[in-house]
């Protein structure tokens, strides 16, 4: 029984050693849980992948012609291609309080898609289609930019939503 | 006495740790996920029936779009439709299947169009209907609900997102097609997923279904 007491830990590092290991813990299920419970997984779904070197051809993908769609009224879905270093369209308008679903796909390298004042944030890959929807409820101007360093004309990548009421 | 409760406290832990880690790793129990509820269709029928999403709660619904006049973006659904069919009925089925085609024009496209549709697809009636519905609700359940985009075009015809959408008898949306050429094989196997989990996730069983959708033992 005395053997514990010969190895002696100072207090403090005694709750930073549980600290560690809690946080490692808490990591872990907090990976666990965005995997099973949240399904965040890789690779993407089977049609959210596209050949980048067809991506940007008429007719071979949606991307061929980018832009907003009317799914149904108040409800658009815009094909945004992104390029070094642009957005193409540069500038898409909607009416306010319509739902727009963003499909984002690169054809060269790797990019980012921001939209300011919206959950919208991801990764662009090449050979992927990133989506995520938001919808506009105030009128405004919103400004998206390319949020991953892409090159020497990387602070030209940006665009806007223009929202009206 | 303590230390064998304590032990005993471990290894109940221990084993619920396992089985759990077990169970997502080995995934004895497929499921296909469930991406949304589908959205409520008003239809009528090639023999001029009302077809709705409440009156096929309780089938499995595999729905695809089109039209009569309807060239190449058409025929890969319709291929894979057709075998769908063959083999459906040649291996019988457990829990009803309704193949549905909802044509989008809805000015051309009557009951009379609808009928020489099935018939040169070589629908069986029982199984496989073509319908379509009153524009305005359709462009919502079509474009609003299973997010299929759908638009009259230049050449007098329309552009159209090729896409087949998968419904089970609780009108959940359970699998999505959106390419030209859906894969046959897969398509059999989702329905037949349906049609398993639709058989045995009953009493104790439902609990291992809600698991597999838990632990995303999707195929």
């Amino acid at each position: 029984m005395n053997n514990h007491t010969e190895l002696h830990i100072h207090p403090i590092e005694r709750i930073w050693i549980i600290i560690s290991f809690a946080m490692i813990g808490v990591f872990a299920i907090a990976v666990l849980t965005a995997g099973f419970a949240y399904g965040f997984q890789l690779p993407v779904p089977e049609d959210r992948v596209v050949d980048p070197n067809l991506v940007a051809t008429p007719g071979a993908t949606a991307f061929g012609e980018p832009g907003l769609r009317e799914l149904s009224p108040g409800n658009m879905e815009a094909r945004i291609l992104a390029q070094t270093w642009s957005f193409s369209p540069k500038e898409i308008t909607v009416p306010v309080g319509t739902k727009v679903t963003f499909f984002v796909t690169t054809k060269d390298v790797q990019h980012g898609f921001h939209l300011e004042g919206s959950n919208i944030n991801f990764m662009v890959l090449p050979g992927q289609i990133s989506k995520l929807s938001t919808t506009f409820n105030t009128p405004g101007t919103y400004n998206f930019y390319c949020h991953e360093y892409c090159g020497v004309g990387h602070q030209t990548m940006y665009g806007q939503v223009i929202v009206t009421p | 006495m303590t230390r064998w409760l304590l032990r005993g406290l471990y290894a109940t832990l221990a084993v619920m740790v396992i089985g759990t880690l077990g169970f997502a790793i080995l995934q004895p129990i497929k499921v296909l996920p469930r991406i949304g509820l589908g959205p409520g269709i008003v239809l009528v029928d090639q023999d001029g029936g009302s077809l709705t999403s409440d009156t096929l709660r309780g089938k499995i619904v595999l729905y695809s779009f089109g039209y009569s006049r309807c060239e190449a973006p058409c025929r890969g659904a319709q291929t894979v439709l057709q075998e769908v069919q063959r083999q459906l009925k040649a291996e019988g089925m457990a829990v009803p299947v309704q193949l549905v085609t909802i044509s989008f024009d809805t000015v051309h496209d009557g009951p009379p169009v609808l009928r020489t549709m099935a018939a040169a697809a070589g629908a069986d009636p029982a199984l496989w209907a073509f319908a379509t519905g009153e524009a305005n609700r359709l462009k919502y359940a079509i474009g609003g609900g299973f997010e299929v985009y759908y638009g009259p075009n230049d050449a007098d015809g329309f552009d159209y997102d090729p896409a087949m959408m998968l419904v089970d008898g609780w009108g959940i949306l359970r699998a999505e097609y959106r390419t030209p050429t859906p894969k046959l094989e897969t398509v059999l196997r989702d329905v037949r997923l349906l049609m398993e989990e639709a058989e045995n996730s009953e009493g104790v069983a439902r609990y291992a279904y809600e698991a597999a959708h838990l632990f995303l033992c999707y195929p």
